[in-house]
């Protein structure tokens, strides 16, 4: 017996001991599926940190634990460019994402969570950038050329990101690849970072190739584009004419060929014929590629038609009466008017039942306005009874969520073809509306009309006026016109400015023909907001559409937004968003905050 | 010599301590050897522990209650116990026989628990622990002991979760943590992630080790307190069977007070009328007064439209939106609660086996458990095995095991959990009640259906997903060798662990009667397995010095291992939806492939303990760990957690006097405990690929993307341990005659050092900004009391009522005394209009956070009169002007309330009379506050257009009715009605239910011996027969994630239930 319990006495004490001489190597534990610095700091590595930095463009994120943004911080900016900027409505119902509301009603508060998200994404796209160059330092095996090319794609998009949080807030803090530690980010926001931002998209522009060996790649032309935005942004109207002419002139995209408007205007806005010669710089958007959707139209995925029609949800960002009205033309000239647009409230089905569809009975009791339109009204908005896309005529209400709320009409520009649904949608999503679709950040067209309000700055108001028509010739192809069968589906007529016309008889008329030929071509891609600020008109301008909407200065318009008839835009208040209550929350430093909110919240 | 010379042999670590040790060893010189009898009642006592006092020598008794046993030389006293049975401690004094009659227990006092790592006499513990009446436990039917322990223990706050087979919320003295304050759970000396797959009817005990004292030697991850479990063994004598079974039936109860459809027409016209818009055209008609129509799709048509003729009825899938529906309205209006609710059975079958043969003891079960969840076609059912046993290899060599393997099935994968929008309860109170279930062809109706809201028909999500099903397999055990040597020494090492496999599977459906209708289906499948094993090794000595100093000491050494790895996998575009079809490769499109190991983690620790008594009147215990944690970085990985605790024994000789008070100890401790739970790979800086956040279609392809990095996580290789510093104050008393037994605790708690994940600017990155690195910066403290009051009463002598009754009280005072340096507060539970909750330092955590409501603006006069407060209008809220600057801003806002109760309490009250047995038990938490966001969706006409409430169409605000409780009616969102998180949704959440009510039967011994049956009971039972609350939900009690609970957004609730059961023992 003693020898036994002596063997199990002497086992237990060897266990003892092993467990004790475990040490140091068993509590020696290292991350499983993750890469630590050394193995990115190489060509392969940077290259792949790169390509992160792009791939917030989109404004969306999901994956390693981090659920990051998706449609408040979209780079499509459709509701702080587009909403804000009067071209739509939240739409929808009133209650579903209800942060939109104050948005619209310009009364947004620093916790609201939007501002947030938004403010989250372009500081991680700026952080992605950030750690590209940071790594790259650390890599021995990239050549001169391509240490150049590298720097300026982080550049062009740390200046991207950088510029987003400027003209949604104004004083942001700038940050590039010297700050290192968590500490380190806690800055002021007391500097106008124009010259950092400025830095960055003339570095890529001046370094960049031209041909690029990725269609989505940005080139020595995308950031001249958008060095020449931030020049617009800062009305230096010629020293942005310098570099447009020179994009206007010489400008290849990635793949090096020439800039050129497409025939058709609607196939800047279809997936199939994306990465044109009209797309200087576009947000990539892919779908079914093994993420489960999270790489296509995230951010739009809620801006289709209401039910039965593409993509099934949800029904927000209808189009607004105001845009619509727009797009009405002098049936002779085919001109629009900027003045008295919004005189003759356009035709629509507000407050009218659907048609009940029933293939027996069919007996539409709405018929369209035969007015003369633009006829890029009808790629920019879905309306009652003309053919959406593929998708049949638009049925009126039974595509619309809540019609009293949010107005008849529906976005169009996002949405994608019947013909492409499952092959250029996902289809891991709830809905189809995950698209391929890509968001073209900037159109050949947008520098053609920057480079028209250069001239018209500098008073060259006939080459001005030659560059809209320019745009106006394309809108004007009657092949690139919605067809009801074959014929076209509204009474579309563009016309151009002849030489003399009144529009560009001087300097004033010109600007305000070519801002308004801006908001028809550009109307509900997110940009319209931030150029009525740089234009320094959003006060007049909004508060005009806010009291058109809300019926106050138009009480007998069909299409109403009640919930408007009160707001009102504060001059030097909204024109930036509050900066995110959290993140000046965060910033506290011994009690204050080192971020200091925007004058007037 | 012989002895010495071996111990020299042994490796010098353990010989130093051996050394020590040794100092306490009497030298034996002669050996007397005793034998007597057991008995209680004249009846001998089988079975019965005969140990000689301060030694590890020991016998059991025979068949006759016999015993002999050899007194090592200086010994006199010998220690007789036996379950349920007073212990006797007898003098032999030279005597060579002794006789010994028990009593019935009837005290607690003496009875023997395990606590860490070793166990001691009730009487002799001075930390805070609670032992759990096993019993009354199981009187609550249910899976998972979590939920029973409810009300059971005092110091233990229960939060239940609902859902079958769930894991409620266990908390032990509030919060230690901003994550995970779930005790540690050890069952049979491994520490398991919690206990809800163990089978209830399997434990033997269970004790709750509240304060440093009872919990420090679990060292680094004693903080949040220490839940020990100890499995049944096989009790000594023949084979005995025993079956216990219950079948019952849960009643779903009433849900919400929601519109008919009438009334819903009603009210839609209202709204939009009294926000000057056009009335919807879809449904109502298009006269001065709403009409139902009797058909929703096409919409609004009446009998006799040519548009509802059933011949042009089309339901094509591959094209949804061609397709031509025709759905009926329902103009009495589904009640969608009652729709997917239904009467849900639960059974239980379990059978054991205990026994012991020749120097091995066994004990086996099968338990076989089938819940359904009050939701139709939503289940858990689990199947478990049980066996532990243990040889006697030689006198003093014993060797073990105990291991149980289970395996779950449910399918509540694919729901969308408990407690949200969309969930099926969610879209019970969002579904219009004008919608049917089925439309005319018998397929489902849904709010495709225009004007009619976007929830989804629950009823159709239900059936669809009745086939989904989540699996596990779970082995779980351990074997252990236990030596006794030397008279005083006992040596143990246990090696023991997990296997966990868990497989599930979900079939996403197409739906074609929804406004927002899923377009495609999509397969699922997820794998995953994860294994830990524990090893300990430990030494105990135990002495008796003259006939007045007890000595215990503990040391030991454990190491623990865990790690894991997951892999899934989706497909989508099936081409049928049937269930033989459900398999990844039938898909005939990609989704995604997801998989990876989880960071393992291990733990390396030495402890010890110290107990001493002197003459049973002064009791001192030190305990010591030490842990070395694989999660921090080599600078701070190790760490130490000492405690100390003194008791002493007041009527020891000193209260003699008072025959009414038979025990009192007064008890003090002070210690450490540790917290490690955090993220194993919080030292390091780390990057990750990911298809959906880092790689990007750089190449333009519209299907394909070219791989990127994100920085995912920035690490802190500076963490260390947590620390949370508890003194506790209490004392026990046994008074009059065992009749009645108060233990009463005060404790404080601080936690420094506080694991928090610091938040960073977003400037930082996403990484550090989303998933901050845990940072030792905050702290927090806790304070209250527990106390728990038994009292017995025999009323009409032996053969009368017999009463024993049970009160716990538990309270938790918790502040946050800092978050970070610059960080003031962190927000949690988001919702459609923001935070709910904000954990602030100088408050509770999960506390409401938003405006204060004053009231609802009567009149314009009253509108104009108000600060400055955006879309103000009479009809609106009016908010509080908190810091008076005119304008109602953010800064406005403040601390409403809080989840966390004032105190909570149980009852339980044991009648026995003759063969009847009563059984209730009553549970109440007081001062809880609800932030009742189901209000949201009901109360206000544009938080979607879902079903709404009665008090929005008769209680709300009108020009002729300005002094309303609900604010007007309108087609309008914004910060004045229905778009800020404000004390609207403020309700207090106190109630007091009736948990249990149970009566049972015993058959006659005279009838069943002839059956050969040792017992035979069969019990009725009624759970949670009423709730005196005034909250106006469905359920006060709010389960969530600690940080962020008290908000009802549809919870499942506690529900009623009725069984009946059989106990049988032969």
């Amino acid at each position: 017996m003693k020898k036994i319990t002596f063997k199990f006495v002497a086992l237990l004490v060897a266990g003892t001991v092993i467990a004790l001489s475990c040490g140091k190597g068993f509590l020696e534990k290292t991350p499983k599926g993750t890469l630590d610095v050394n193995a990115l700091a190489n060509k392969k590595g940077v290259e792949s940190l790169l390509i992160g930095s792009y791939a917030v463009l989109d404004g969306f994120i999901n994956g390693g634990g981090i659920f990051l943004g998706g449609w408040e911080s979209s780079g499509t900016n459709w509701v702080y460019g587009s909403i804000n900027g009067g071209d739509a409505h939240k739409g929808s119902d009133a209650g579903d994402q209800p942060d939109i509301n104050p948005i619209e009603a310009f009364t947004p508060t620093a916790t609201n969570n939007y501002f947030n998200l938004k403010w989250r994404i372009v500081y991680e796209g700026i952080s992605r950038a950030n750690n590209t160059l940071k790594v790259m330092a650390q890599a021995t095996d990239i050549s001169a050329a391509d240490v150049t090319r590298i720097t300026a794609e982080a550049r062009f998009l740390r200046g991207h990101y950088h510029f987003e949080a400027k003209k949604m807030w104004n004083k942001v803090p700038y940050y590039d690849e010297t700050f290192l530690k968590a500490d380190d980010y806690n800055i002021p926001n007391d500097a106008d970072i124009w010259p950092k931002i400025e830095g960055d998209l003339k570095f890529a522009y001046d370094n960049l190739p031209v041909t690029m060996n990725a269609k989505g790649r940005a080139n020595k032309y995308a950031a001249g584009a958008l060095y020449a935005k931030a020049l617009m942004f800062q009305a230096k109207y010629a020293a942005a004419k310098t570099v447009l002419d020179d994009l206007y002139t010489n400008g290849k995209n990635a793949q090096g060929v020439k800039y050129q408007l497409l025939a058709r205007f609607s196939d800047n806005f279809n997936a199939d014929t994306k990465n044109s010669t009209e797309s200087v710089f576009a947000v990539q958007y892919s779908v079914n590629d093994g993420s489960a959707a999270d790489n296509g139209g995230w951010g739009e995925v809620l801006n289709f038609p209401y039910t039965g029609g593409p993509g099934t949800c949800c029904g927000f960002f209808q189009p607004s009466q105001d845009l619509v009205n727009s797009f009405q033309v002098d049936a002779v000239t085919g001109l629009p008017d900027p003045d008295t647009y919004n005189a003759n409230e356009f035709k629509n089905d507000a407050g009218i039942p659907s048609d009940d569809n029933n293939p027996a009975t069919v007996n539409d009791i709405f018929v369209p306005s035969t007015a003369a339109v633009d006829a890029r009204l009808d790629w920019t908005v879905g309306r009652r009874g003309i053919p959406y896309l593929d998708w049949g005529k638009h049925p009126g209400n039974n595509w619309v969520r809540d019609q009293a709320y949010g107005g008849p009409y529906a976005a169009i520009k996002n949405t994608y073809y019947k013909s492409q649904e499952r092959i250029k949608t996902d289809v891991s999503f709830w809905t189809s509306g995950i698209t391929a679709n890509n968001y073209t950040l900037i159109r050949f067209a947008d520098v053609i009309l920057w480079l028209a309000e250069c001239e018209v700055e500098v008073g060259s108001l006939d080459k001005a006026r030659q560059l809209v028509n320019e745009v106006r010739a394309r809108a004007a192809n009657p092949a690139g016109m919605v067809k009801d069968g074959a014929v076209n589906a509204a009474n579309y007529i563009v016309g151009l400015y002849p030489v003399a016309a009144p529009q560009f008889a001087n300097q004033a008329a010109a600007r305000k023909a070519v801002r308004f030929e801006r908001k028809l071509e550009m109307g509900m891609e997110g940009h319209r907001f931030f150029d009525l600020v740089r234009w320094g008109i959003a006060a007049t301008e909004l508060n005009r559409v806010l009291d058109y909407h809300g019926g106050v200065s138009h009480p007998t318009i069909k299409n109403k937004r009640t919930y408007l008839t009160a707001a009102n835009f504060t001059a030097n208040k909204n024109e930036y968003f509050p900066i995110p209550q959290s993140q000046i929350d965060l910033s506290a430093s011994g009690g204050v905050p080192t971020l200091k909110q925007n004058p007037g919240y | 010599m012989k002895r010495k010379f071996r111990l020299l042999a042994i490796p010098a670590r353990l010989f130093s301590l051996s050394v020590i040790l040794l100092l306490f060893v009497f030298s034996a010189t002669a050996q007397t050897q005793v034998s007597g009898t057991v008995k209680e009642n004249n009846n001998p006592v089988v079975g019965a522990t005969v140990e000689v006092k301060g030694t590890n020598v020991a016998t059991i008794t025979g068949p006759q209650g016999t015993f002999t046993i050899t007194l090592p030389s200086g010994r006199t006293q010998l220690v007789i116990s036996y379950v349920g049975l007073e212990t006797q401690t007898v003098n032999v004094g030279d005597k060579t026989s002794v006789d010994v009659v028990m009593v019935p227990l009837n005290t607690t006092l003496n009875e023997v628990v395990v606590t860490g790592y070793t166990s001691q006499a009730k009487k002799d513990i001075t930390g805070s622990v609670s032992v759990v009446k096993v019993s009354d436990l199981k009187s609550i039917p249910s899976a998972n002991a979590t939920g029973q322990l409810q009300g059971r223990v005092a110091g233990v706050t229960v939060t239940q979760d609902n859902r079958p087979g769930a894991e409620s919320s266990v908390k032990i003295r509030g919060f230690s943590s901003f994550g995970d304050n779930a005790p540690l759970y050890i069952v049979d000396g491994i520490p398991v992630g919690g206990i809800g797959g163990l089978n209830p009817n399997d434990i033997e005990s269970m004790q709750v080790l509240k304060d440093a004292a009872a919990a420090s030697i679990y060292g680094a991850r004693a903080s949040n307190g220490v839940i020990i479990v100890t499995t049944k063994k096989g009790r000594t004598g023949g084979a005995k069977v025993s079956y216990n079974m219950y079948y019952g039936k849960a009643d779903p109860g009433e849900g919400w007070d929601l519109l008919n459809s009438q009334e819903m027409a009603d009210l839609t016209w209202l709204a939009y009328r009294n926000s000057g818009q056009a009335v919807p055209t879809a449904q109502y008609g298009t006269g001065t007064t709403p009409r139902l129509p009797d058909y929703i799709l096409p919409s609004g048509k009446m009998e006799g439209d040519p548009a509802v003729n059933p011949s042009l009825y089309n339901l094509n899938l591959s094209d949804v939106n061609g397709s031509y529906l025709i759905m009926p309205s329902n103009k009495a209006g589904t009640n969608w609660y009652d729709e997917i609710t239904h009467n849900a059975p639960i059974m239980n079958h379990n059978i054991s086996l205990s026994g012991s043969a020749d120097r091995s003891r066994y004990f086996m079960s099968f338990d076989y458990f089938d819940q359904e969840a009050i939701i139709i076609n939503s289940f858990y059912r689990r199947y478990s095995l049980r066996v532990n046993t243990e040889f006697n290899v030689k006198k003093n060599i014993r060797i073990g095991e105990n291991m149980q393997v289970r395996i779950t099935e449910d399918n509540t994968v694919g729901n969308n959990g408990n407690n949200g929008e969309g969930t099926e309860l969610g879209m019970a109170y969002r579904n219009q009640p004008i919608i049917p279930v089925y439309d005319i062809m018998g397929n489902f109706a849904g709010s495709r259906a225009p004007g009619l809201g976007n929830a989804n028909n629950p009823v159709a999500t239900r059936m669809r997903d009745k086939d989904d099903r989540n699996q596990s397999l779970n082995v779980f055990g351990n074997i252990y060798a236990e030596v006794d040597f030397l008279k005083h020494f006992t040596v143990r090492t246990s090696f023991g662990g997990q296997i966990n496999y868990n497989n599930n599977f979900f079939f996403s459906h197409q739906t074609y009667e929804n406004s927002e209708n899923n377009t495609g289906n999509s397969y699922t499948e997820n794998f995953s397995r994860f294994r830990e094993w524990t090893w300990t090794n430990q030494l105990t000595y135990k002495n008796t010095f003259g006939q007045n100093h007890d000595v215990n000491i503990l040391v030991g050494t454990e190491a623990v291992e865990g790690w894991g790895r997951n892999l899934g996998s989706s497909r989508a575009n099936y081409f049928v939806e049937s269930l033989d079809f459900w398999a990844i490769n039938a898909g005939a499109s990609n989704q995604q492939n997801n998989g990876s190991p989880f960071t393992p983690a291990s733990l390396n620790s030495y402890f010890g303990k110290v107990d001493y008594a002197f003459k049973n009147k002064f009791l001192l215990s030190a305990t010591v760990r030490r842990d070395g944690s694989s999660r921090f970085g080599p600078e701070n990985r190790w760490g130490t957690f000492p405690a100390f605790s003194a008791g002493w024994r007041v009527t020891e000789g000193f209260l003699d006097g008072l025959n009414w008070l038979n025990d009192l100890k007064l008890r003090g401790s002070y210690g450490r405990m540790g917290n490690q739970r955090i993220n194993p790979a919080n030292a390091f800086d780390v990057f990750i690929g990911g298809l959906g956040s880092a790689n990007y279609d750089i190449n333009g392809t519209s299907n394909s993307t070219a791989q990127g990095f994100q920085q995912s996580f920035v690490g802190n290789p500076g963490g260390k341990w947590e620390t949370n510093i508890t003194q506790n104050y209490g004392f026990d008393a046994v008074m009059f005659g065992g009749k009645t037994e108060i233990s009463f605790d005060y404790y404080r708690k601080k936690t420094e050092d506080l694991l928090f994940r610091l938040p960073a600017l977003a400037a930082a990155g996403a990484g550090p900004a989303t998933n901050p690195a845990f940072f030792n910066v905050a702290s927090m403290t806790n304070k209250g009391i527990d106390f728990s009051v038994i009292q017995k009463l025999n009323l009409g002598g032996s053969n009368g009522i017999k009463l024993d009754a049970q009160l716990t009280f538990t309270t938790y005072n918790n502040e946050i005394t800092e978050l970070a340096e610059g960080i003031e507060y962190y927000d949690t539970r988001g919702s459609r209009i923001g935070n709910w909750i904000r954990n602030q330092a100088g408050h509770e955590m999960s506390s409401f956070f938003g405006y204060k409501v004053l009231g609802i603006f009567r009149d314009a006069a009253e509108v104009a009169a108000a600060p400055v407060q955006d879309e103000k209008a009479p009809g609106r809220f009016r908010y509080q002007d908190t810091n008076g600057d005119g304008t109602i801003t953010p800064a406005d806002r403040i601390f409403l309330g809080s989840p966390n109760p004032d105190f909570t309490y149980g009852l339980n009250l044991n009648a026995a009379y003759r063969n009847f047995d009563v059984s209730m038990f009553f549970y109440g938490s007081q001062g809880n506050e609800i932030m009742n966001y189901v209000k949201w969706w009901i109360d206000f006409f544009p938080s979607f257009q879902g079903a709404k409430s009665r008090d929005l169409l008769y209680n709300s605000w009108t020009t002729s009715k300005t002094d309303a409780k609900v604010p007007i009616a309108e087609n309008s969102s914004n910060f004045s009605n229905n778009n800020a998180v404000n004390s609207y949704y403020l309700e207090d959440g106190s109630y007091f239910r009736m948990k249990n009510l149970t009566i049972g039967y015993t058959l006659p011994a005279s009838v069943l011996s002839k059956a050969r049956i040792d017992k035979f009971r069969i019990y009725v039972q009624g759970t949670n027969l009423f709730t005196a609350t005034s909250y106006t939900g469905l359920d006060p009690e709010t389960f969530g994630a600690d940080d962020s609970f008290g908000i009802d957004e549809g919870l499942l609730r506690s529900t009623r239930q009725f069984l009946i059961g059989i106990n049988v023992n032969f």
